[in-house]
């Protein structure tokens, strides 16, 4: 019993990387545009897809579908951008709708194109298992585990090193002072959707590395990224990738200790029990904004 | 230097500013007093390209301004420290600082323009990787102050400074205005502590409903009829 709770909260962890890797571009966006993305699980899940053609086509591993993924997704996503930036009022609230119907758009052309069948990696290379001591995970887990941890201490270092990253902040703070002190809130908006989308394309090509896809996944995987982020508290990077880690465990520990029908119930128990408990979040509290 | 040319601008429908002029000399500071709503911010909004005119023309060096955007005009020289701070609270003192510098033309010095903000606001360098948000008032004040500094401004705008402050610390921000001055900065103030602003000035402005209700150079202000003007309404 006590080897299966912990093989649940290994995989659980790694699993959680991925989480991490999408719920950090919703909050990024989210952060600079105050828009809620709706779409950005979708735009993960056609990175995933685009891993599946690469690999089924050209019968090469997954990871060499990363160009082509950033490629596209980062195109997508400078779309959904231009097209929220249409929106005149209530940009807020109005985003909601126009990024809702841009994800059941992108989900029935996912549909159209790949079919509402199962797909998974054929790839050996990939599912090779890999054992530490008890432990047991699959080589793709723990590769893009790795890819995880790497991406985000670059995020961290873009974010508070370098001058591009430091507007994207400062816009989430003050918007009208970061435009006084010389940065146009517009161009910080559209490279956080980039930014946003380079993380989403890195966890789609992930999450077909190590799992099953199909059309109707993206929106799951927003209600996840939406999730893990209020449990962090909105704009903290450690917090989203301890809630990632969290929300993973958590479903990991519900697959193995009752059914992986109960999954999803798991994550939205644990986003009220948290919310419930700690009303601004898992690290929220000291970095409210008024 | 800065002239702002019988302006009208205001919010939607709401016109806040009424046919609005005023200069600012080089080398001087204008200071613009004024009751609450008489548009003394609107004002300087107006000028940072915030708010859109609606008439009128705002020119710098003789040249009109008029709508140029906000994070454009940092590289004209000019430089806002904004009412009620608008300091960036999630991030450190540093780089709250070095966003001050963030127009390409600046980064280069920005460590150099640190370390002189540094040296003339000590209590912020002890604390350089504090986030900005645990600062006290006074010392939020400050590091707006700072971080308006960091792009070397020809012409430097404050909005309402003391806004919030104790006594002591008012005193400490006047020292550092007088200071500045001193320097031979172009400075516009906005304040509401008419006594210390009209001490420091060299040109007075009274804004009431909109309107510039008396131009004066500091020198011949009274005080007595100031207020009777300022209470008047």
């Amino acid at each position: 019993m006590l080897e299966l709770i912990l093989q649940a909260l290994f995989s659980g962890v790694l699993q959680g990387g991925s989480y991490a890797l999408i719920a950090l571009g919703l909050a990024l966006v989210f952060g600079t545009m105050k828009v809620i993305n709706l779409a950005h699980g979708e735009l993960v899940l056609l990175a995933a897809y685009i891993a599946y053609t690469v690999e089924s086509s050209l019968g090469v591993n997954p990871v060499f579908a990363i160009p082509l993924a950033l490629l596209i997704v980062c195109a997508a996503a400078v779309l959904v951008y231009f097209l929220v930036d249409l929106i005149r009022q209530d940009r807020e609230l109005n985003s909601l709708l126009l990024t809702y119907g841009i994800a059941i758009i992108l989900t029935n052309a996912i549909q159209l194109i790949w079919s509402a069948d199962i797909r998974s990696t054929g790839s050996a290379w990939f599912q090779e298992p890999v054992v530490i001591g008890p432990l047991y995970s699959m080589r793709s887990e723990l590769v893009f585990f790795v890819v995880s941890l790497a991406l985000m201490t670059g995020l961290w270092w873009w974010l508070s090193r370098s001058w591009y990253g430091r507007a994207v902040r400062a816009v989430s703070s003050q918007r009208d002072a970061a435009k006084l002190m010389g940065v146009n809130p517009r161009k910080t908006e559209l490279v956080s959707f980039i930014v946003a989308s380079i993380l989403a394309s890195f966890a789609g090509v992930a999450l077909f590395s190590y799992g099953v896809i199909q059309p109707s996944y993206g929106h799951v995987l927003t209600v996840k990224a939406f999730i893990i982020t209020v449990l962090a508290g909105m704009g903290s990077i450690p917090g989203v990738l301890v809630g990632a880690l969290l929300l993973g465990v958590t479903e990991a520990l519900t697959v193995t200790l009752a059914s992986s029908a109960l999954q999803e119930l798991a994550g939205m128990c644990l986003f009220l029990l948290v919310l419930f408990v700690m009303p601004n979040g898992l690290f929220g509290a000291a970095g409210r904004r008024g | 230097m800065l002239e702002v040319d019988n302006i009208r601008a205001g919010y939607g429908a709401i016109n806040v500013l009424w046919d609005v002029s005023l200069s600012a000399a080089a080398g001087q500071m204008t200071t613009i007093i004024g009751p609450n709503g008489a548009g003394k911010t609107t004002l300087l909004r107006s000028i940072m390209g915030l708010l859109p005119l609606t008439q009128g023309d705002i020119r710098l060096h003789g040249r009109s301004i008029r709508g140029t955007a906000p994070w454009d005009m940092s590289g004209l020289g000019v430089a806002m420290i904004p009412e009620g701070r608008m300091i960036f609270k999630d991030m450190t003192i540093e780089e709250n600082l070095l966003m001050g510098a963030f127009p390409k033309q600046h980064r280069a010095a920005a460590r150099q323009k640190c370390e002189q903000a540094y040296a003339m606001f000590p209590c912020l360098q002890e604390r350089w990787n504090l986030l900005a948000g645990m600062l006290s008032g006074g010392e939020s004040q400050m590091l707006a102050m700072a971080r308006g500094l960091m792009s070397d401004p020809e012409l430097l705008i404050i909005d309402e400074p003391s806004l919030g402050l104790a006594p002591v610390v008012v005193n400490e921000l006047f020292g550092v205005l007088g200071r500045l001055k001193a320097e031979g900065r172009t400075i516009i103030l906005v304040e509401q502590n008419t006594q210390k602003a009209v001490g420091v000035a060299d040109q007075v402005h009274l804004m009431q409903s909109g309107k510039i209700a008396l131009s004066q150079p500091a020198a011949e202000v009274s005080l007595e009829h100031l207020h009777d003007l300022y209470f008047a309404h």
